[in-house]
């Protein structure tokens, strides 16, 4: 199997937050302990000039994962077919004993810990048992704008592109995120592209 | 992938149940209910084939609705004075009998007409919520209730106005035929208003349509979509179209073979647009003056509007939700008139913007056998209170269909001025006792300091409801409803989608909930009353009603596959067969065309509400004295969040958006304010204390509170929920519209988080 990878069509996103709920709800993560699929709003400009765009945000997967070089357990690991990148529970020793060095590692905040002490790190698996089960992940399921795909990385290539970067978000080459976008960029010149 | 199967089933066998969302927003949607030992534990939507009805943020939360902790839970009886709070529980028998006795009380004492019966809109299955005790009251001796609902009632009514019908939309596809699209005051990113209608916005833009958003805020749909943003004024939307109509006019750009064939009253209309009936020219500098919008911009818009054909101006009903907001829709709904956008693909005729009319059941459908009812003399009803009383002054009486014309009723914007002054005050009744089902009417209507004050005032009040609502802390008795989760019901949807949803109950009633239904069974006997219909099953009633639909072929499966979707040929087109053989199909408004120049309104002669749609002023307006006082101005429009005020207790809803009052920079550093801040928001009706959300998204000199946050006074009757309505006017414009949007305010700071005011 090849590297999986996301897509995200950020000119549809509206910022409606189903896929945050819909994942915080399938995973069982509660309120305000952050869950695995994160949107942000992205805002430029002075009135009424003014340019704001969502980006919704799990984990791209890299090919090259900063988080997994991080770990100073070994709990993060890439999956040799999938290339998706996940972390064990039981390896990973909660942040009262590591300063978090993953999600510091990562230039997009990925690996998330919930906010009591000890919590373990949690991240996206591109809902691999989901997957497995013959189903999509929760946040292509639930999108009301249809503007998340998950899929091989070269599939989602040929469908969508190779447009690796989308405001708000920085492609790093070393690490190689398995990611596609259909971008909307803010223009200096003003209004929307 | 090491991790536990999330379909275990060591806990037992889990089962998807099919039902739906269905409180009060845009949407209606279908969900998937997994259950596992009698508890839903996850929720998807649909996944079925398309077009997929998918559930918002909202939906997908529902299971911190279904099992929070603040859920009513067992009858409550009140043990403090109105409003504190403070209860006991009591047994449904001890809770029903009280209830049976105050309602036998009152109507001996005073007559049904002071039973006041206030129905909401936070359950929208065909059976469940008000419609179940709407009928016990009814067989009761009747009930007085109101007219008007604030969502749309200036909106409705302009649709009548115009077009004597309130099915005026298309179906979504049809936005794909559109080359423009205007999008006024309309938000669906956030609001919904059907679940596919953001989804064909974006294919919409993709197709190359061209999209502008008209809007005080910088919304999530106007950031979205929109290739241009055009801010305007609150409560100046009217100007602008109508300066958009004078362009058209003077540049000869309207549809003149269109007028001349389907419409009546342009030269009325044209003569107050050229300033030849009184008043000035209303021209695009004119409008500025007003509007904010450059002469240039609003000038532009009109020729692109006009000459790039088919457009969809879509008149959102925000704006009418302001005073005098008949006259915005008014206009919209004349400028697609003008330049000939009715009847086509692609087009759109704004007005009420119904487009699948699968509420109107067949036996609601016009009988061409049916003996017409004079309604001047009276209008007959089912509620022995209305029935034959007069038609209001300022009504469409005349027309088929739209708001009930009774003088019976009360708009709803009037009920606590009704309840506190009654007849003497030149209400229709003398409220004594308040029957309240489904509604957070205390939060939801305006002026919620009066509301309280209204409240207190009355002998009895009894609630049905799933939370301890701001208006269920007033009540003397509590009942604790179950929600769609817990029984079955019908969702029809809501403005313009073919399709019905089918709720089949997922769970146990939670601890003692009832239905509404069920609580007029045992409460029916208490009055005297036949309870054959609610003696009826749940099974029963659906299936009659479904029986009345004729796009319902399949109650079974439509019951087992939790949805029927309905295929349309092709894209539903509002006023086709009028447009295109006019002969054969007059609109159905009393001079068969659409009326520019309405004849119902000339005869009222009412200056609020003039025969062609016109540009008025009015008390809370941004150039009147009161201005002066209180300088900004206020908008309560939707969040995203929330479903009105329902949900409001959904703590992953809580963590998407914080509630706070949105004020420009500009306008917040004059006063010192930074994001986060405590603010005080106040005008002569109350004052409300809540975080300052500064963002560039809204316009200098307007602030926003989203509506629907819970009122909470304290001691000193400040508002620390967050309510809207505290600030809002309890009047309403000739036509309906309620005032939500016009409310004038000051802005103090209020110190840090967290700590007292300074």
């Amino acid at each position: 199997m090849a590297q999986m990878g996301i897509y995200f069509d950020q000119s549809r996103c509206t910022g409606c937050f189903t896929c945050v709920i819909a994942c915080k709800d399938w995973y069982d993560t509660p309120a305000y302990t952050p869950g695995r699929m994160r949107v942000s709003c992205i805002e430029h400009g002075t009135f009424p000039d003014l340019f704001a765009a969502y980006l919704a945000l799990s984990c791209g997967h890299c090919q090259n994962p900063p988080c997994m070089a991080a770990c100073p357990e070994s709990a993060i690991s890439k999956d040799p077919s999938t290339g998706i990148v996940t972390v064990d529970p039981n390896k990973c020793v909660g942040n009262t004993r590591c300063p978090e060095k993953c999600r510091k590692a990562c230039p997009w905040d990925v690996p998330q810990f919930a906010p009591e002490a000890g919590a373990r790190m949690d991240k996206c698996d591109l809902c691999a048992d989901r997957i497995k089960h013959g189903q999509q992940a929760i946040c292509v399921e639930a999108c009301p704008m249809h503007a998340i795909d998950i899929g091989p990385l070269d599939e989602l290539y040929q469908k969508y592109g190779d447009q690796k970067e989308a405001e708000g978000f920085v492609y790093k080459k070393r690490f190689a995120p398995a990611v596609v976008f259909k971008p909307r960029f803010y223009k200096i010149d003003g209004g929307n592209p | 992938m090491e991790s536990k199967s999330l379909y275990d089933e060591s806990r037992g066998p889990v089962t998807i149940v099919n039902t739906g969302c269905c409180h009060d927003c845009g949407g209606r949607c279908v969900l998937r209910a997994h259950v596992q030992d009698g508890k839903v534990i996850r929720i998807e939507s649909d996944t079925g084939p398309g077009p997929q009805i998918r559930a918002c943020a909202r939906g997908r939360a529902y299971r911190q609705r279904l099992y929070s902790n603040e859920r009513l839970k067992y009858p409550l009886r009140r043990t403090a004075k109105r409003g504190e709070g403070s209860f006991e529980t009591i047994s449904w028998d001890a809770a029903l009998d009280e209830v049976a006795e105050n309602l036998n009380r009152v109507k001996k004492e005073y007559g049904n007409s002071s039973v006041l019966f206030l129905p909401g809109a936070g359950n929208q299955g065909m059976l469940h919520g008000p419609l179940g005790p709407g009928l016990m009251l009814q067989m009761f001796g009747g009930f007085t209730r109101y007219w008007g609902i604030p969502s749309y009632e200036g909106a409705l009514f302009a649709s009548m106005a115009t077009y004597g019908t309130i099915k005026t939309g298309h179906s979504r596809d049809d936005l794909l035929n559109s080359r423009m699209i205007l999008m006024w005051g309309w938000n669906p990113a956030n609001t919904v208003w059907d679940p596919e209608t953001a989804l064909f916005l974006a294919k919409a833009r993709e197709n190359g349509a061209r999209m502008v958003a008209v809007d005080p805020r910088f919304t999530d749909t106007a950031a979205t979509f929109a290739d241009e943003y055009i801010p305007i004024r609150p409560g100046t939307d009217a100007a602008m179209l109508i300066a958009m109509a004078y362009v058209i006019i003077t540049e000869n750009l309207q549809d003149q073979t269109f007028i001349d064939k389907h419409t009546i009253g342009f030269n009325d209309y044209k003569d107050y647009v050229l300033g030849r009936s009184g008043g000035v020219p209303k021209t695009p500098r004119w409008a500025e003056e007003i509007t904010t919008v450059p002469a240039q911009t609003i000038a532009d818009l009109a020729r692109k509007y006009a000459t790039n054909k088919p457009g969809a101006l879509i008149a959102g009903w925000g704006p009418a939700r302001t005073a005098m907001g008949e006259q915005y829709s008014r206009a919209a709904n004349v400028l697609c008139a003008i330049t000939g956008n009715i009847g086509i693909n692609g087009g759109y005729a704004a007005g009420f913007m119904r487009a699948y009319s699968s509420r109107e059941t067949r036996h609601l459908q016009p009988d061409k056998n049916k003996k017409a009812v004079d309604k001047s003399k009276g209008i007959p009803s089912a509620n022995p209170v209305e029935n034959n009383a007069l038609p209001r002054a300022d009504s469409l009486y005349k027309l088929s269909g739209g708001t009930n014309a009774t003088s019976a009723r009360i708009h709803q914007s009037r009920i606590w001025d009704a309840i506190l002054t009654g007849t003497a005050g030149g209400h229709p009744a003398d409220p004594k006792l308040a029957y309240i089902v489904a509604s957070n009417c205390l939060n939801q209507y305006p002026n919620a300091n009066r509301g309280a004050e209204a409240l207190k005032s009355l002998e009895f009040i009894v609630v049905h409801d799933q939370f301890l609502t701001p208006t269920a802390k007033f009540a003397d008795i509590v009942l604790p409803v179950n929600t769609f989760m817990e029984r079955s019901d019908i969702a029809p949807p809501w403005l313009g989608s073919p399709y019905y949803i089918y709720l089949n109950k997922t769970v146990d009633s939670m601890y003692e909930s009832k239905t509404d239904l069920e609580i007029c069974r045992d409460l029916a006997p208490r009055l005297g009353i036949d309870p054959g219909f609610f003696e009826m099953s749940e099974d029963e009633i659906l299936k009659m009603f479904a029986g009345r639909r004729p796009d319902i072929d399949d109650y079974e499966k439509m019951k087992r596959d939790g949805v029927v979707k309905i295929p349309l040929s092709e894209p539903i087109v509002a006023f086709k067969d009028q447009v295109k053989d006019p002969e054969n199909n007059p609109f159905p408004t009393l001079s068969g065309k659409i009326e520019i120049a309405c004849g119902h309104l000339a005869e009222m002669d009412n200056p609020g509400i003039p025969q062609v749609p016109a540009y008025l002023g009015h008390k809370e307006h941004y150039d009147s004295p009161l201005s002066k006082k209180y300088p900004f101005q206020l908008l309560t429009t939707h969040s995203k969040i929330r479903t009105h005020s329902t949900l409001e207790m959904v703590p992953w809803l809580r963590e998407i958006e914080a509630h706070g009052l949105w004020i420009n920079p500009k306008d917040a550093q004059k006063m010192g304010i930074s994001h986060n801040d405590m603010v005080e928001v106040f005008n002569d009706r109350g004052c409300v204390r809540i975080a300052a959300r500064v963002t560039e998204r809204i316009m200098p000199g307007v602030v926003n509170l989203c509506q629907g946050g819970w009122y909470q006074p304290d001691e000193n009757g400040v508002d620390t929920g967050g309510c809207a309505n505290t600030l809002t006017d309890d009047t309403h414009s000739p036509g309906g519209a309620f005032a939500m949007n016009s409310a004038l305010v000051d802005i103090r700071p209020a110190g840090k988080p967290g700590k007292e005011a300074v």
